[in-house]
């Protein structure tokens, strides 16, 4: 779906150039964290953001597409991510928005890595010439160690010493 | 007869191994199966247990089809075969418990050592199997035999490996067992010896064929008219009166050359001797005996 | 008892009291434990880069688990007849089935003794991480289906082909074949080529599976076609280990 939204968009900028005729829409989009989401988050925690779209204009708005992006923002590992490992939940199509009315999407997901990152939800309408982009929500994700030394040191050393002991043990029994 | 076999012949890979092999044994008989090397004697065994089935002939094992009742034999039945392994990592007591659970039978700590002494390893049957002599382990295979208890009982080479005290120790047990139990015990060996000590009914394959059977006595009685001994006599005191059937042939100082005719029971004849005064120090058999005839009957089928 | 159990009891003994059998066991676990030490220098890896460590521990588990079954398989019959041990077992009142099925018990048991091994590797490198319960159980499921067949596959060949070394290379090599998506690595395995044998292989599907399952976090709805891949060839492999003791020549 990630893909489909890149495509579309690319699609939306090739047909664009120089299509002043096209009409603009009137939609606009909010972005806020949930509030149950945990304060301080560290891998492996879910986060929820919440988003409204609402058409603003006089006529309804068709095929609309709005789609969630992520952007890491540490210094010197500035990166787009890639939501496949994050989220299920990359897009969402509205066939029709009718002016006033509100579509309210959740955009769950899972925190993979740690680091501090940006989010933000774009949409676009089938027969607009512009995209529609929603304020950033910035949240950090803390560290957590996911492989544990200390429990790998005594598990490879301590089984195959294990089995050698018993190895030692039959042999004295047995003589 | 507890082994009725007639006239049985096998076919293995397109190629004649059993060209007619006849044996028949009764409770109580020990049986000396005799043959050079791969006449057919293991095949016919594993044939009798119904391991392979006979291309035609009469097989019978207890009185019944060793192909088609060859669980119930197997129950009835011990054999020691000529590939004979054990578990190497297990003690010879374990061992034993083992291989007595897999018929259902549950053998206790003590009956497994009873058992291990009977075959003279009593004193390793903690020690693993694989620390065992080549002998040691032919006397747990023994044992492994007479697990449960034999009816018929088949030896493929029993004392292969043995010293002359550990033959002897296990001639005894066979002896034991076939006068006391009337166990019937078919023996496949080269060792002319054990025969000669233990069989009562020989029987010589040559080529897969029987070319030879019947009682020991009765074959070498039929072969030759006298017996041959060599007795070792210090000079008589006075003149011997000879029991019938006993001639002197010859004499070189001590040592006298003596027939006793076919008919003649050797041992009446001895005792016969000693109670006339002559004392008889050594006694050996010459010529004329199994081997003799064992050579006779396995070179007439090789001319053949 | 049943002779089968009988016979399963004292295959379990080989592979826990034998000295080989421990050797074996041993040479196992170091190569599971110099895999787990080169995470220690690593400690923070992305959630979906330890979901792909418990992923090839899982692959290295049943790879290793199906060598050591295809040893123990090919070594079942060849083995006994060489060191004259299988002519005394036929001369018992035991049948061929009873002996093919206690043979089975043997595998089993060696494959029990090796996943109980890994487990404290699985949760050593994966209990921070996504899934560790998933891959416990999955790695039960589908590992046990395919590491059997390995043992079964490699216990009919050596009914068939009487010595050791024969059926042993013959597992080995079905083995190196089978297990080869472990070495291929994905891109290898998007050809034509690659998805049809991904298809067919039980090792494949198993491997697959554990992807799915761990890295992914799907559901086992989408792994009903794998497991029918590991199915056939455990019940495959299985008629085929009884089939050829049943068959057995002397």
């Amino acid at each position: 779906m990630h893909r489909i939204g890149s495509l579309l968009l690319a699609v939306w900028l090739v047909f664009s150039c120089g299509a002043a005729w096209a009409a603009s829409g009137h939609l606009e989009i909010t972005l806020v964290p949930d509030a149950s989401n945990p304060p301080s988050p560290r891998m492996g925690d879910r986060l929820k953001f919440l988003s409204v779209i609402r058409n603003t204009g006089g006529r309804p708005a068709q095929g609309v597409v709005a789609w969630i992006s992520l952007v890491q923002v540490d210094p010197g590992r500035e990166q787009p991510m890639d939501l496949e490992d994050w989220s299920a939940h990359k897009a969402v199509t509205e066939a029709v928005v009718s002016p006033g009315q509100e579509v309210t999407v959740e955009w769950p997901m899972r925190l993979i890595q740690s680091g501090n990152y940006r989010v933000v939800v774009s949409a676009v309408e089938r027969q607009a010439s512009n995209v529609v982009t929603s304020p950033f929500a910035d949240f950090h994700v803390r560290r957590k160690p996911t492989v544990e030394s200390n429990r790998i040191l005594p598990v490879a050393l301590g089984i195959p010493g294990g089995i050698l002991a018993l190895m030692g043990w039959r042999r004295y029994h047995r003589s | 007869m507890i082994v009725e076999i007639r006239d049985l012949r096998l076919i293995l890979g397109g190629r004649p191994v059993l060209n007619g092999v006849d044996l028949t044994m009764r409770a109580g008989d020990i049986y000396g199966f005799l043959g050079p090397n791969g006449a057919g004697k293991s095949t016919t065994i594993s044939v009798l247990a119904g391991l392979r089935p006979p291309a035609s002939g009469k097989v019978e094992v207890l009185g019944r089809d060793p192909v088609a009742e060859r669980t119930w034999i197997h129950r009835r039945i011990g054999v020691l075969s000529e590939q004979s392994g054990f578990y190497e990592w297990m003690a010879a007591a374990e061992y034993l418990k083992w291989f007595s659970g897999l018929s259902g039978k549950r053998l206790g700590e003590a009956e497994a050592t009873l058992r291990l002494r009977r075959v003279g390893l009593d004193g390793r049957d903690r020690a693993p199997v694989g620390t065992y002599s080549r002998g040691m382990k032919q006397r747990l295979g023994l044992a492994r035999a007479l697990l449960n208890d034999p009816e018929l009982l088949v030896l493929d080479e029993p004392t292969n490996g043995l010293d002359p005290r550990g033959r002897r120790e296990i001639h005894d047990v066979l002896l034991e067992m076939s006068v006391n139990d009337g166990v019937g015990i078919l023996i496949c060996t080269h060792l002319l010896d054990d025969v000669d000590r233990l069989c009562t009914h020989l029987g010589i394959l040559s080529k897969g064929k029987t070319v030879l059977e019947g009682s020991v006595a009765g074959l070498l009685a039929g072969r030759y008219a006298a017996a041959r001994y060599r007795l070792r006599v210090p000079a008589p005191e006075s003149a011997v009166t000879l029991p019938a059937g006993v001639r002197v042939a010859s004499r070189s100082g001590e040592w006298w050359h003596v027939e006793l005719s076919g008919a003649g029971d050797p041992a009446a004849a001895w005792r016969e001797l000693l109670d006339s005064g002559l004392r008889i120090e050594e006694i050996h058999q010459e010529g004329g005996g199994l081997e003799e005839l064992y050579l006779a009957a396995t070179e007439t089928r090789e001319a053949v | 008892m049943n002779p089968a159990w009988w016979i399963a009891r004292k295959e379990s003994g080989e592979i826990l009291v034998n000295g080989r059998g421990l050797a074996w066991l041993f040479a196992l676990t170091v190569i599971m434990s110099v895999l787990s030490l080169l995470l220690v220098s690593n400690t923070e890896l992305s959630l979906l880069d330890n979901a792909q460590v418990v992923y090839m521990v899982m692959g290295t588990i049943t790879a290793l688990g199906a060598l050591f079954a295809v040893v123990l398989g090919a070594d079942a019959v060849a083995g006994e007849r060489e060191r004259g041990s299988l002519m005394p077992l036929l001369l018992t009142s035991v049948t061929p089935s009873e002996i093919v099925s206690g043979k089975m018990g043997g595998q089993a048991s060696g494959w029990t003794v090796m996943y109980l091994l890994g487990l404290p590797y699985l949760w050593a490198v994966g209990s921070s991480g996504q899934n560790l319960l998933q891959a416990i159980a999955y790695l039960a499921l589908f590992g046990t289906l395919t590491v059997l067949g390995f043992g079964f596959f490699a216990l009919g060949l050596s009914a068939r082909f009487k010595s050791v070394r024969t059926a042993l290379l013959t597992s080995l090599i079905s083995w190196m074949l089978l297990a080869s998506p472990l070495l291929l690595g994905p891109s290898l395995r998007q050809s034509a080529v690659g998805r049809g044998f991904d298809a067919a292989n039980p090792f494949s599907s198993s491997l697959n599976a554990f992807d799915s399952v761990v890295i992914d976090s799907q559901p086992f709805s989408m792994q009903t076609g794998r497991l029918a891949v590991a199915l056939a060839w455990f019940v495959l492999t299985a008629w085929y280990a009884v089939r050829g003791v049943r068959k057995m020549e002397l």
